[in-house]
């Protein structure tokens, strides 16, 4: 629960030179003072990001054999494996504000830490691949391009890194999205069904518009939060309604519309309790992942231990 | 396109050589296909990662040998990895295993490393440009694939003795279908009498070129006999449900472009 | 603790977590570019090669137990800041100079060029 940071208080003295310092753009390093509440809320935001990345992964990954030409068998392979790369990246970042790696893992299969709402849903079709490479990949540049701001400097560092990797990974989708919608009727169906079945989750992805909040005034300050997760939703469909327009194809939700003015788009309000039912991995493909990622975690159990008992000889 | 498969006069040995070939481009495709089944489910990140791009390198490898088994690369090698029936292929079916544990899969990137690498080197040795350069070429990147499979084997073997067990186990289990990528068929005769391919005895270089490595571990080297099949084209129900799965997406439109 | 607080620390890491350098070219200095888990140097290496150098170029790389890592703190960067100007230490404020000595003899002996 936000705010609930168990352990002593912040020392008044540190706690006063920290915040003007953050809320100045400061940026804060590994290994620096920092206050309890701060370093819980950005280790759950960049847990939670990490364990995204890992489970990301499961639905694509599911197409790499089915990948229809050599082509997009390298290029999906080399997608997700960059996935499982941030992944890497990001549980180091965590790591430095006091989790060990192993932990969260081990958190994370045992289903008791969260990752995003996008990746709890199937991917039916290889269109699938298209969307989420577009849309669901979209999405999340817009929250990680505006946290390259954040204040806690490792994190800020390596988004760099991934929203570089995040922009091959849309011209690859959009390069699998531009041949199915100009490609035989069937392939064009496909497409608009998938873009159909992943239009809710991905306008969930950016969460229920924020309350105003001591909770939300603080993460901005601290420049945990950066922009408001309505500003960011808004973000992507400038971007990316378009798209799918220029290619002809339906906005799957009938009540979108641009209001020319003010540049903003108005959409039907989405089921925010699916959004919390998925939150807590009640989602559509939430246990069968969770369950897959277990056995593996403990089929490799004695990989880890003879690794660790040789490294400690 | 011209390739080195011009450059035979003689059908038959031109024939042999294509079958030869098809092999190495088979062989890579399919243990490709089998690495990349690992993306996302290795026993830690890191590895994960690195296993991945073993497998898109393998893919590479056979996209570019059956490039020059084709008359236009551009329209055809897809044709070429995708369309034929089961018995058309002609890797050895020690690569189609699925894969049954990291220690197996190690195991098997091990063993078919240093068979990939004595090939290449007698390709490149060969004077059938300019696939001989392309195989000079993927040398360097095999390399690395060994490097990753040594340097897990010996962690396997030497961490406890559970892994130890497994490892072996798993040696043991791969032995005979390693064995039978050294299956003959007439194409060899040819391509040894003709001078395509140099002399020597395959199958004894590798045994030469995996026993430190088994020896090194701990490990001994079995003694079976080959399972064959796979350079005929008789193939496992395990290749049967690969090509099934590899294929589902082109199946489900052929008109299609993707 | 010295007379200059605490300004320098070994970074806090697992044992297991490696830095990772890479070097671009022959002629490159290695940089830092992350780190990588791993049960030692070896292994630290044939891993850090996809996962740091897949895409960009590299000849060379090199591993070090983070935790090996000696560091200045947040504290200590105070120091690293001048206090007073420090430009007799660049080339720059000498060239300015020499432009000004230059035009000031080519005036003064401009009569024994005719």
């Amino acid at each position: 629960m936000a705010g609930e940071v168990a352990g002593p208080p912040d020392d008044p003295e540190l706690l006063a030179r920290f915040n003007p310092r953050v809320a100045s753009g400061e940026q804060i390093e590994a290994g620096e003072w920092m206050p309890a509440e701060y370093r819980f809320e950005a280790l759950r935001l960049i847990q939670m990001h990490a364990n995204s990345e890992i489970m990301g992964a499961l639905p694509e990954r599911e197409w790499i054999p089915r990948a229809p030409t050599l082509a997009r068998k390298m290029a999906l392979t080399a997608k997700v494996q960059d996935e499982v790369g941030h992944a890497m990246l990001l549980y180091r970042v965590a790591e430095t504000l006091g989790r060990s790696r192993e932990e969260m893992f081990a958190e994370l299969v045992e289903g008791r830490s969260r990752f995003h709402n996008v990746f709890h849903y199937p991917a039916e079709t290889w269109a699938d691949v298209a969307i989420i490479q577009v849309f669901v990949d979209g999405a999340a540049m817009q929250t990680q391009g505006a946290l390259r701001s954040c204040s806690y400097a490792p994190y800020a560092r390596v988004l760099k890194r991934i929203c570089y990797e995040e922009d091959f990974h849309i011209q690859l989708g959009l390069d699998v999205w531009r041949a199915l919608a100009e490609g035989t009727p069937r392939q064009r169906a496909m497409l608009q069904d998938a873009l159909n079945r992943w239009w809710t989750p991905i306008i969930h992805f950016f969460g229920m518009p924020d309350r105003v909040s001591p909770h939300t005034e603080k993460m901005l300050a601290w420049h945990i939060k950066i922009k408001s997760n309505e500003e960011l939703r808004q973000q992507f469909l400038r971007r990316f309604v378009p798209i799918i327009l220029e290619y002809g194809l339906d906005v799957p939700d009938p009540g979108l519309r641009l209001v020319e003015s003010e540049q903003r788009y108005v959409y039907t309000e989405p089921d925010w309790e699916e959004l919390k039912r998925v939150g807590r991995n009640n989602g559509p493909k939430s246990a069968e992942r969770l369950a897959l990622r277990q056995a593996f975690y403990r089929q490799h159990a004695w990989v880890r231990d003879a690794v660790t008992r040789g490294a400690a000889a | 396109m011209t390739g080195p498969l011009e450059a035979i006069a003689d059908p038959d040995v031109h024939a042999a050589f294509r079958e030869w070939l098809l092999r190495a481009a088979d062989d890579e495709l399919v243990i490709g296909h089998r690495h990349s089944e690992w993306t996302g489910f290795g026993p830690d990140i890191e590895s994960d990662v690195a296993l991945s791009s073993i497998a898109q390198d393998e893919i590479g490898h056979a996209r570019a040998m059956y490039a020059h088994l084709v008359a236009d690369a551009d329209r055809d090698t897809d044709h070429l990895a995708f369309s034929r029936p089961a018995s058309e292929y002609r890797h050895g079916i020690f690569v189609e295993r699925e894969n049954a544990g990291w220690e197996w899969s190690i195991a098997r990137l091990a063993l078919y490393e240093r068979y990939d690498a004595l090939r290449l080197r007698a390709l490149g040795a060969s004077n059938q440009e300019p696939v001989a350069g392309l195989a000079r070429a993927l040398l360097r990147e095999e390399r690395y694939h060994a490097l990753f499979a040594d340097t897990w084997l010996v962690r396997m073997c030497g961490g406890s003795p559970e892994g130890h067990a497994r490892v072996q186990a798993a040696i043991d289990a791969a032995w005979p279908d390693a064995l039978g990528l050294f299956e003959r068929t007439d194409a060899d005769e040819r391509l040894l009498t003709s001078g395509v391919l140099p002399a020597g005895d395959p199958r004894k270089s590798w045994e030469a070129a995996v026993r430190p490595l088994l020896e090194s571990c701990g490990l001994t080297v079995p003694s079976a006999s080959a399972r064959e099949g796979g350079r005929r084209g008789t193939h496992t129900p395990e290749f049967e449900r690969l090509l099934a799965q590899m294929t589902e997406v082109r199946r489900s439109d052929p008109e299609a472009r993707w | 603790m010295t007379a200059a607080g605490s300004w320098e620390r070994r970074l806090d890491a697992p044992r297991d977590v490696w830095a990772v350098f890479l070097q671009s070219r022959t002629r490159d200095p290695h940089i830092h570019v992350g780190d990588v888990h791993a049960p030692d140097a070896e292994m630290a290496l044939v891993v850090a090669k996809e996962n740091y150098a897949r895409r960009d170029p590299c000849v060379s790389l090199w591993v070090v137990r983070a935790g090996e890592i000696h560091a200045t703190t947040a504290d200590a960067a105070e120091m690293f800041d001048p206090a007073l100007d420090k430009s007799y230490r660049f080339g720059g404020s000498y060239r300015k100079q020499q432009q000004v000595y230059r035009s000031a003899w080519r005036l003064s002996h401009r009569d024994e060029d005719q």
